[in-house]
């Protein structure tokens, strides 16, 4: 293996039972390289349009990137994506930790699943060794019991184990996966498509080391080094390695931004039994980290007074246990997040679907015995971890449920749709839009539905004095914009951040890694591209990577069906918050249509429809793209 | 002066600990406060002053004051 050269991908076909391997072309690999952008290219030229997602035809693809594995911080990340049984559209959910380095060191830069297997099957690789393994043994059980077994089976305690759980074996429709229990590939459903093809995990050892392969690995080793030293001396990812994300809850509550009551409010009253400082007198017990990353961001606590092997509840299942839910029991949601990660739920969309569940509840359209006798009302933690249970069993009340807020708002009928927050299908993150106009935009646009990973979110460029603005000059960023606008320079913020974080996808670096979110220069993140692969490409080149991601994923969509309709928000959002800072604020209609076509002009995409216009994609080296549109 | 800093500012303060008592003789603008701290202002998102949001730029605050800073607050 060498860097960028004679990258190799597994093709795995479980209704044959057959496994290849496929060496990809230097030069498109360049245009493609790994993650969201490679997964992209796979997903929109062998998936044929309008595939049940749950069905042998979807095809799963899990990818790591172009700098996954690489001795720097952050740079861990790998996707997987399909087409989204939540959705129906584009399909991509991205982790860090472990698992994406292994598959690297293991000689493979990604898989590609087709088919299903009649029965539960696993797949093993160690190094060039791959196997398909019986797993009946294994199917029913959490996700702690699964990792065990394999290890023991494998008789080898260090094999990095991704999985699916028994809420994927079921197909609920935001099951996603976890590697080494801690981390997980939580949106648009990937669990459910895995456990279609009754694939429930991918075990995976290898022995080659990314420093060994890289072009200039003295280089490389020395960026890695200074990165881990600044993750100190930058207050963003010092503030991660000492509170990690769960320490949102009250600045947001501050700003008015704290989703409360599904949506309804932007302060909560039970904060502080969610803090930082209350999660950490109460329930946090250390830090730890995912590969060769010196940030440490993620959180361990105990549950019920026992250590956790799931890890601690991160701040958007914080906030989706608890304030989305009117919940402010600690305790309760740390439970509510160790039971989504034995079975393997999305803990955002189980939280957000539930808080639906309790306001159809208290505005009468469910009742008692619609939900098996649970007072599903907001503030019941017991009712939030009973339900949790339910979903992933899909017991009762759990089996609606399991089945996301627009499929269960159709299905209760009467005006239960006001009370889904999701687009697309997909439930919204625990981020107010009418705090944050471009996330708002994220949101709407999004290919995988409501999503917060896209851009860096509105504040970090409404001050040309902050670090976040100044790092992010490089990236071609050229105004602070207010954080409560949706004006052209707020759209052109959009345009650039949008293709930087699409790069990040496709490179394996994680959103807490480069600014402007957090500490690394994007010179810094090019410097690394350039020591691992000898390519001397340009911050441009690596933009380009990330608009060729967003637009595959855009082009997969309109083969569907999406329209410039999809691009939405729910309705509540254009109506005030009830209470706290932003109250009475809706997220302004008018400048919101206004400001999508302004971005889809950016973009290159036609301004009234928003499909890709043909001389943009040929300008990236995509008209195969505009072609394959026209076709359809 | 009492002051809280939310988000990444506690990075700024000494001992990177919140809250901080700073003892005034006399009321000073906010923005002197804060670089005496060394919280540089590009990384105040929001101020209050006794619970109740202000400029940062125009805020005077005396020896009795509450004072709560936060920075910009993004996601993850």
């Amino acid at each position: 293996m060498t860097i960028g050269k004679d990258v190799k991908i597994l093709r795995v076909d479980l209704t044959k039972g057959s496994i290849e391997v496929q060496t990809l072309d230097d030069d498109f690999y360049r245009l493609y390289p790994g993650g969201k952008a490679l997964a992209g290219y796979i997903l929109l030229n062998e998936l044929p349009p309008h595939t049940d997602p749950l069905s042998p035809e979807n095809v799963l693809v899990i990818a790591s990137g172009l700098m996954t594995g690489a001795p720097v911080s952050t740079a861990t990340r790998y996707v997987v994506s399909a087409r989204s049984p939540l959705t129906n559209a584009y399909g991509e959910s991205e982790a860090g930790g472990f698992w994406g380095p292994e598959l690297k060191q293991a000689g493979f830069e990604a898989i590609v699943v087709k088919g299903a297997s009649p029965e539960p099957v696993y797949l093993s690789i160690k190094d060039g060794q791959v196997e398909l393994r019986p797993a009946d043994h294994l199917w029913g059980r959490t996700t702690h019991e699964v990792q065990e077994a394999i290890r023991e089976e494998l008789e080898d305690k260090k094999v990095r184990v991704l999985q699916i759980g028994i809420a994927g074996e079921n197909m609920v429709r935001f099951a996603g996966l976890t590697n080494e229990l801690r981390h997980f590939n939580g949106r648009n459903g990937m669990g459910a498509v895995m456990g279609s093809k009754k694939l429930r995990a991918v075990a995976v050892r290898g022995t080659l080391r990314y420093k060994e392969e890289a072009y200039d690995p003295e280089t490389l080793s020395a960026l890695g080094k200074k990165l881990a030293r600044q993750v100190k001396e930058h207050p963003a990812s010092w503030s991660l390695q000492q509170t990690g994300t769960p320490v949102l809850v009250e600045p947001l509550h501050n700003h008015g931004m704290l989703p409360t009551r599904n949506f309804r409010q932007g302060a909560f009253d039970g904060k502080d039994g969610l803090k930082w400082e209350t999660y950490e007198e109460q329930i946090y017990t250390g830090n730890k980290s995912c590969y060769a990353c010196a940030i440490r961001c993620k959180r361990e606590v105990k549950v019920g007074g026992k250590p956790s092997p799931y890890g601690g509840p991160e701040f958007e299942t914080v906030g989706a246990f608890g304030s989305d839910c009117g919940v402010s029991d600690i305790h309760a949601v740390a439970k509510a997040n160790e039971l989504c990660n034995a079975y393997m739920l999305d803990s955002i969309s189980t939280g957000a679907t539930i808080a639906f569940a309790m306001e159809c509840f208290e505005n009468g359209l469910i009742g008692p015995d619609d939900t098996d006798g649970i007072e599903l009302r907001f503030g019941n933690a017991e009712a939030v971890v009973q339900m949790v249970e339910k979903i992933a069993r899909r017991d009762g009340f759990g089996d609606l449920l399991a089945e996301g807020t627009l499929r269960a708002a159709q299905k209760i009928g009467w005006d239960a749709i006001q009370y889904a927050m999701q687009v697309k299908g997909q439930e919204m993150p625990m981020h107010e839009p009418r705090g944050k106009y471009n996330i708002g935009m994220s949101y709407a646009i999004s290919e995988i539905g409501a999503d917060h990973l896209v851009v860096a979110h509105d504040a970090a460029l409404a001050n040309e004095d902050s670090l976040s603005y100044q790092a992010a000059i490089p990236l071609g960023i050229r105004s602070a914009e207010p954080v409560l606008s949706l004006n052209e320079g707020k759209m052109h913020h959009f345009y650039v951040l949008e293709r930087w974080g699409s790069f990040e996808k496709a490179s394996g670096y994680c959103f807490f890694g480069p600014a402007p979110r957090s500490f690394i220069h994007p010179d810094d993140v090019l410097l690394s591209v350039n020591a691992a692969t000898g390519w001397d490409v340009t911050i441009k080149d690596l933009l380009d990577i990330g608009e060729r991601g967003t637009n595959m994923a855009r082009i997969f969509n309109m083969r569907e069906g999406f329209t410039r309709a999809d691009d939405t928000l729910p309705e509540r959002l254009f109506g005030g918050l009830e209470n706290g800072k932003l109250a009475g604020m809706p997220f302004p209609r008018d400048d919101f249509q206004e400001a999508l076509s302004n971005l889809y002009e950016l973009k290159g995409w036609d301004r009234e429809t928003g499909v890709p216009g043909r001389e943009r994609l040929e300008s990236l080296g995509m008209g195969w793209a505009a072609d394959l549109l026209l076709a359809d | 002066m009492k002051l809280f800093a939310g988000g990444h500012l506690v990075f700024f303060l000494p001992g990177r600990r919140s809250p901080v008592e700073v003892s005034l003789s006399s009321p000073a603008p906010l923005t002197v406060v804060l670089a005496e701290l060394g919280i540089p202002l590009g990384e105040v998102n929001l101020a209050a002053v006794n619970g109740r949001e202000v400029d940062v730029h125009e805020a005077v605050v005396g020896d009795e004051d509450m004072v709560n800073v936060i920075s910009a607050v993004d996601g993850g």
